[in-house]
């Protein structure tokens, strides 16, 4: 063969080699793939169909499952599996879906290959975890979280939303969400700042450890306590207080997480009540102890929404409200899960008949 | 002059965790009036002796404050004179109180408790019992060998390892929601402690660290190699054995209530040793007395540095470290 | 206080020791030589205790020494073993101090009388006016010295000491074996050594006891038993005995 017919023949080998390779696609139809920027900022190209969905991140399958595309879970995490009391509430045939990681470090890889997902979403923990894991299996992850705040989740859910092709569905439940939010904050607009409560919540089983950020409290009128302290670890919400300082602080209402099963609450409300170093608490002096569901892998948005309701009426029960509690929120989780009761289900399991509030 | 001036040393050393908890007592994130302070402890004393002070002072000094400040004076004591003792024993300097397993056997006790127990068992005591179990495992598999003191310091490595391993385990399958209070404990924290706490394991310390005080000048001869130590008349392996009995069981109390505070133990010998010299006569007390020191300062700045809690072994790095450069500068020779 | 030996049989897994019959004068200097490995340090660390003697070989007065309880033994009999390893920067005093430990419970502290006793120990070797300094600071001869003077502190009436004067320079040589000379002379001590110089040996010793291979070959004073056929016998190189100025000088 003559040097020039051999220099184009390995010319069109090698672009064939290119075009089989599946990151430099060339069989693009004309149109350039779809790309999402996720919450580490990574820009991922997104599948053409999304039909087979792996979420690791127990937020997003909640949000999935709201959109109405439960069905295409192939596979979940271990904690929502094992730990989620929601999860058997909101999607029963969920039981049967196959755990693939109990934590992003120990992500069994061939039994993704096996299950073949077209989108894996992932929590945003580590970002080399994330990048090595889409290098190993060659499919698209997506690392996701709302780090506590209601404007990313509505933003996750109109996201996934795209990603699964369920973009009204997905715009749905998020104006009925900010429809909900807005009327809270109007029910408590016209409360005087000085009149707020000031809140303290002891959350992830222990007294001293504090959001420095909760929503659904701010919302619904309250003043966290704990707002701008420095996190524990950057990039995490979570901070751990002195003693000493809560007792500084004074607080008039005294939140403790409900989310966890009843007989496995690390930090109870009476605890609080009786605990002889907090006697002196407003909060404790006017028995304004409560539960609140609080984070539980992040939140599940029926759920967060039916919080800020519930602790708008516990921290202004002079503001009527138009229906009770278990109504609207067994209302609300039709709207988002297409069942029935699935609020007061919730409140059985979490036995929140006693949380003191209708 | 020299022996004037290390007089006063000494007995400086020994008054100033008396003198610091009555000053800390007055530090804290919640400001109490000075004339109020003296008003509650008087109050709590004689309740009707003049007008009342407000409730929140007395819950502040005597439930936050005292508890707190008791544990980190009895914790520094016991951590430091277990590694002041230990290094005595194993003739070596890179000795400390957690060497034979306690640290990860107390990790793994809790995390056990908090994942099965949950509430209605107290982790502390399973932090405790387990932390002991570690010592004995130690003590069992290391048994008669000929290098009895390199072999305690090997099996304490893989003993540890192994409860490290262990805990590993129970965290990979438990829900990570209630095995939070475990990370902040490992870490050390002073911040828990209630009065139902240090009722049991403040005893425990201070029987423990009497009973070492009184075998100060014993160290010195266990500290000899075995054949001399016999020859002179000392059941090694009996008084060897009741040494880390004693270190342990002071150790594991210490940490089943405080965590794992980590450096004190190593770092104050030393800076002891550099003051004093080698003779145990005089180390011993006083890494107590400057362990229960350097607790207290450390605690004091987690109070008031910032509202968030800094865990404690930051803390008693930081301290430690800058003085221990300082000194090795201008000291004596004391190990060989 | 007489020592004896009545069959003892003691070894490791390559080299056993065995005696028939020893009795070993007391108040007298006695010293044992041989090659090395001949097992003088084994022997040494018998008598000692230090070594697990088996029953009915040692008798210390009639007794049994190996029914003997550690602290009782103690008191009879003090070791100084050949190394020394000292892992803390004691003082001179504090070190000597130590060998009072089977006169103090573990929970006490040493008394007036203990400081005393030892005081007069480092007195007694020549080193009054030392007790402040730091053992690291000593010379090699010093430390001998001192580690001598704990083994008096601790006040018994038999001194084993296991090559005492090796890597000691020919001053400090003779300074010790004059010491060992006069605690049996002055104290009434019953002085066992190890030693390699057989010129040491033979003008300090009383008694000499020559070892080979784990069994003794000859035992009795230096003048009746020392000729160069027992020293070819014991050191497998040819020796001879020659008489200088009253004294006898071994060449080899």
């Amino acid at each position: 063969m003559s040097p020039r017919k051999k220099a184009r023949a390995v010319l069109i080998l090698f672009s064939l080699a290119l075009a089989g390779h599946p990151v430099f696609s060339f069989q693009s139809s004309g149109k350039s793939s779809p790309q999402i920027t996720d919450s580490l900022g990574r820009n991922v190209v997104l599948p053409a169909r999304a039909d087979k969905v792996l979420s690791l991140q127990p937020e997003i399958t909640r949000i999935v499952i709201a959109l109405g595309a439960g069905e295409r879970l192939v596979g979940v995490d271990y904690f929502i599996l094992k730990h989620d009391h929601l999860f058997p509430i909101i999607f029963p045939e969920g039981r049967k879906l196959p755990a693939v990681s109990n934590t992003p470090e120990d992500m069994n890889f061939e039994m993704v290959m096996k299950l073949g997902p077209d989108i894996i979403f992932i929590s945003p923990t580590e970002l080399q975890m994330v990048d090595s894991l889409q290098g190993k299996v060659q499919r698209p992850v997506v690392a996701l979280a709302s780090m506590g705040s209601f404007d990313k989740l509505l933003e996750e859910i109109k996201l996934v939303g795209r990603i699964l092709g369920r973009e009204e569905r997905a715009a749905e439940l998020v104006n009925d969400f900010l429809s909900r939010i807005e009327a809270v904050r109007k029910s408590v607009s016209s409360i005087p700042p000085g009149k707020k409560p000031r809140v303290y919540m002891s959350f992830w089983g222990s007294l001293t450890r504090t959001p420095v950020t909760y929503e659904p409290v701010d919302t619904a009128g309250g003043i966290n306590c704990a707002a701008g302290i420095l996190p524990a670890y950057l990039g995490t919400i979570a901070t751990i207080v002195q003693l000493e300082q809560i007792v500084t602080w004074q607080p008039d209402v005294f939140l403790v997480q409900g989310n966890y099963p009843p007989r496995e609450r690390p930090v109870t409300v009476e605890d609080v009540l009786l605990d002889k170093r907090f006697g002196s608490l407003p909060a404790v002096r006017n028995k304004k102890v409560f539960y609140t569901f609080g984070y539980w892998y992040w939140w599940d948005p029926a759920e967060v929404l039916v919080e800020t309701l519930y602790l708008a009426r516990l921290f202004y029960p002079e503001v009527a409200a138009p229906v009770s509690l278990e109504t609207e929120g067994n209302e609300i989780f039709k709207k988002y899960y297409g069942i029935e009761g699935g609020f007061s289900s919730l409140c059985r399991v979490l036995e929140c008949g006693r949380w003191d509030a209708e | 002059m020299r022996n004037k001036k290390a007089k006063i040393l000494t007995a400086l050393l020994f008054l100033l965790p008396f003198l610091l908890t009555m000053a800390s007592l007055s530090i804290g994130r919640f400001h109490i009036p000075p004339k109020d302070m003296g008003r509650t402890i008087i109050q709590a004393i004689s309740p009707s002796a003049g007008p009342k002070v407000s409730t929140a002072y007395r819950d502040i000094l005597f439930r936050i404050r005292l508890p707190r400040l008791l544990l980190a004076l009895m914790a520094g004591a016991a951590l430091s004179i277990s590694g002041a003792s230990l290094q005595a024993l194993f003739k070596n300097p890179l000795v400390n109180e957690y060497i034979l397993g306690i640290s990860f056997g107390a990790a793994f006790g809790a995390a056990l408790s908090l994942v099965f127990l949950g509430k209605n068992f107290p982790a502390q005591i399973a932090a405790f019992v387990f932390a002991l179990g570690a010592v004995l495992a130690v003590l069992l598999i290391s048994g008669r060998s000929e290098s009895h003191t390199v072999s305690l310091l090997l099996t304490g490595v893989i003993v540890s390892a192994f409860f490290q391993a262990l805990l590993s385990l129970v965290e990979f399958f438990a829900n990570p929601y209630a095995l939070q209070s475990l990370f902040f404990w490992l870490l050390g924290s002073l911040s828990l402690a209630t009065w139902k706490d240090l009722s049991i394991s403040l005893p425990i310390m201070a029987v423990g660290v009497v009973a070492l005080i009184m075998m100060r000048w014993r160290l010195n001869v266990l500290s000899l190699s075995e054949e001399e130590a016999k020859s002179m008349g000392v059941h090694v392996r009996r008084e060897k054995l009741l040494v880390i009995l004693l270190t342990s069981m002071i150790t594991a109390a210490a940490t089943a209530v405080a965590g794992v505070i980590g450096w004190i133990g190593l770092i104050v010998p030393h800076l002891v040793r550099m003051m004093v010299g080698a003779d145990n006569r005089k180390v011993i007390p006083l890494s107590a007395a400057l362990g229960a020191s350097v607790l207290i300062i450390a605690d004091d700045i987690t109070r008031v540095a910032a509202t968030f809690e800094i865990p404690i072994g930051i803390l008693t790095s930081i301290i430690g470290i800058p003085f221990f450069i300082i000194l090795l500068r201008r000291s004596r020779k004391v190990w060989l | 206080m007489s020592i004896e030996v009545r069959g003892l049989s003691f070894g490791y897994k390559d080299f056993r020791l065995s005696i028939e019959r020893l009795r070993l004068e007391n108040r007298k200097v006695t010293s044992i030589v041989g090659r090395n490995g001949a097992g003088k340090s084994t022997f040494l660390k018998c008598l000692a205790g230090v070594v697990p003697v088996p029953k009915q070989s040692l008798f210390l007065d009639g007794r049994d020494l190996a029914s003997l309880r550690v602290g009782e033994r103690a008191r009879l009999i003090s070791y100084v073993p050949q190394e020394l390893t000292l892992a803390l920067n004691y003082s001179v005093l504090d070190f000597v101090l130590m060998g009072r430990a089977a006169f103090i419970s573990p929970f006490s502290v040493p008394s007036r009388e203990d400081l005393q006793t030892a005081g007069e120990a480092l007195h007694f070797v020549g080193l009054e006016g030392f007790e402040k300094r730091d053992f690291s600071q000593l010379s090699s001869g010093e430390r001998r010295l001192v580690l001598i003077a704990r083994t008096m502190a601790q006040s018994a009436e038999i001194l084993l000491l296991d090559e005492p004067t090796t890597f000691l320079d020919p001053k400090h040589e003779i300074e010790v074996m004059n010491l060992c000379r006069k605690l049996a002379l002055d104290k009434g001590k019953t002085v066992i050594v190890t030693l390699h110089n057989l010129d040491m040996a033979v003008k300090y010793s009383d008694a000499m006891i020559f070892m080979k291979k784990g069994k003794v070959v000859a035992f009795g004073k230096p003048d009746e038993v020392l000729n160069a056929d027992l020293l070819e016998q014991v050191y497998d190189i040819p020796m001879a005995i020659v008489p200088y100025n009253g004294k006898k000088i071994i060449l080899r």
